[in-house]
């Protein structure tokens, strides 16, 4: 990660922008102050023991026997739910990744009416976060797995789709060109050309959604769902910080796995 | 981040065999089938299994109750005044969102020079010194901390501190953030170009002079960038954690689901896509102008 070269900076219109963003930043944060209600003091009645309380229990988590079963019940759950998550999202977000690329349409117009479609669908899939999603399918369905899976699998499509689609259209053209004067159709332009030169970035975006899946599905247990967020949310309930620090420690220790196991294949696949 | 030609030439020549990228593309597809297997058979939840003909009835009536089918009254969505009430939520919404960026810049700002590896102990540093490597250890131990917990859990810890409302949230948010932002800008300037930084140190700056002026200059355009390219994410999440901070959309949104004012629902949701909307397309903008 290069910085620009040094011959773009110091124009004065350069300068001229970055002070308006200067001033435009610290103006929106001054407003956003004026929105919080400070005249009810900021911190409740015992906040500030609570606070002893919560980072007092940190280094000591709660670590019986019957709990640490608990928790890995629970995360082999998030676990679950994270990977059932990524299937789903692949299912969207492949075929509608092909199609937001434009790279199989056979006309020009075509090409500009898919890219626009499926766009459309795959920003909204991603606008929404995945716990509202999740809210809503929880209300639509019921508490079942599904809520969770098509929770997660519906805005991670979204982002993947959006993804994919700038992979394969940011492809070296030439390769491209040389297939299609060998009389080569889009659809084996695509097959033998763009698909296995973007590959290699798609499989190594897909295992860094895969690390975000397992915090996203780890909060999903929220609603009612199962998993390590369910479980935090009982033991904070109760009070009981040791026991919301040993699930913590335990979703720390899992997301901190799969960034290990999602890096090394992101490394090997770096060009 | 393109690929190489050369990457994907003649994937047919070279012989199959296990490497790690195809053994974790294999084990990946073995979780899979696993984790499908369990949710199939695995658990014994009390409602009707999926792809049912009853799920798929379920959701179609659940979409006719987000449009008011068969209530009486004007539906909220059609209604002027809870326009006007959502509306306010809205805004709070957005300060919400526009905290969280705001403090999770300041912090990340007074931090991420002393994350960054080539600052503290690498060809930048004016001494070497097990102290400033310890900094660098301890700054980088907090920035993982922070972001590995998700903001909800964050906004579940912090509403047993502060009193309900946007700042619970927007601290929850900026935690989080804090992680990220951080830790993606000390990266920056770890790829700083850094003739210019060695080439006012040897003019005789001190180290903070260099800092001020060769490095903070070079990485400020990434930085914004990213900070803005966070809020984009941040106004997805607000709803999320104001479910359980008491502030702006989510908190309405969680009563309505609960009250089953479907109608309300299907408000909110609106302004929290042209939230979303706005923000994408402010945010573009602005990174336009930053370049």
């Amino acid at each position: 990660m290069r910085s620009e070269p040094p011959a773009s900076r110091g124009r004065p219109r350069a300068i001229e922008s970055r002070r308006a963003i200067t001033l435009i930043l610290i103006g929106a944060f001054a407003l956003s102050l004026l929105g919080v209600d400070w005249s009810e003091g900021v911190f409740r009645p015992r906040g500030l023991i609570a606070i002893v309380e919560t980072l007092g229990a940190l280094f000591r988590p709660d670590l019986s026997p019957e709990l640490l079963r608990k928790a890995a019940a629970a995360a082999w759950q998030t676990l679950v739910y994270a990977v059932a998550g990524l299937t789903v999202a692949l299912l969207i977000g492949v075929p509608l990744g092909v199609i937001a690329s434009g790279s199989i349409a056979r006309s020009r117009l075509g090409a500009v009416t898919q890219i626009a479609a499926a766009r459309a669908v795959l920003a909204f899939f991603r606008a929404i976060h995945e716990l509202v999603w999740a809210l809503l399918f929880v209300a639509a369905i019921g508490l079942s797995p599904m809520a969770a899976v098509l929770a997660l699998g519906i805005p991670y499509g979204g982002i993947l789709g959006r993804i994919y689609s700038e992979l394969l259209q940011d492809v070296p053209q030439a390769p491209l060109d040389a297939l299609r004067r060998s009389g080569a159709s889009e659809w084996r332009v695509f097959l033998f050309g763009r698909l296995p030169m973007a590959l290699p970035d798609m499989v190594s975006y897909t295992f860094y959604r895969l690390e975000c899946g397992i915090r996203s599905a780890a909060v999903l247990g929220w609603v009612g769902l199962g998993g390590l967020g369910f479980q935090v949310q009982i033991a904070l309930e109760d009070l009981a910080y040791s026991r919301v620090w040993t699930f913590l420690w335990v979703l720390v220790g899992m997301v901190v796995l799969v960034d290990l196991w999602s890096s090394q294949v992101r490394r090997r696949l770096a060009p | 981040m393109s690929a190489t030609p050369t990457a994907a030439q003649t994937p047919e020549s070279r012989p199959l065999r296990l490497t790690f990228v195809s053994g974790s593309v294999l084990a990946m597809f073995v979780l899979i089938i696993c984790s499908w297997t369990y949710i199939a058979f695995g658990q014994s939840w009390p409602s009707h299994g999926f792809f049912s003909g009853e799920t798929a009835s379920r959701a179609w009536s659940f979409l006719g109750d987000l449009a008011g089918k068969g209530r009486e009254g004007t539906p909220a969505y059609l209604d002027g005044a809870a326009w006007a009430e959502a509306g306010r939520l809205a805004l709070a919404t957005l300060a919400m969102s526009v905290l969280a960026a705001g403090i999770a810049a300041v912090g990340a700002l007074l931090t991420f020079m002393f994350a960054a590896r080539n600052v503290m102990s690498g060809e930048l540093a004016p001494y070497r010194s097990p102290v400033w490597v310890a900094w660098l250890g301890i700054v980088r131990l907090f920035y993982a901390l922070s972001r590995s917990v998700p903001e909800l859990i964050w906004a579940m810890l912090l509403v047993f501190i502060f009193s309900p409302g946007i700042l619970p949230g927007a601290l929850a948010l900026a935690i989080h953030n804090f992680g990220i932002l951080g830790k993606l800008s000390a990266e920056v300037v770890e790829g700083l170009d850094t003739r210019p930084a060695r080439a006012l140190r040897t003019s005789g700056a001190g180290w903070f002079q260099v800092i001020a002026y060769a490095i903070l200059p070079a990485a400020l355009p990434r930085f914004i960038t990213y900070l803005f390219y966070r809020w984009e994410v941040i106004i997805r999440t607000t709803l999320v954690v104001g479910l359980v901070a008491a502030g702006g959309l989510g908190m309405e949104f969680r009563l309505a689901l609960s009250h089953f004012h479907y109608t309300t629902v299907t408000l909110l949701l609106i302004w929290y896509l042209l939230l979303v909307l706005g923000v994408d397309i402010v945010s573009a903008a602005m990174r336009r102008l930053a370049r």
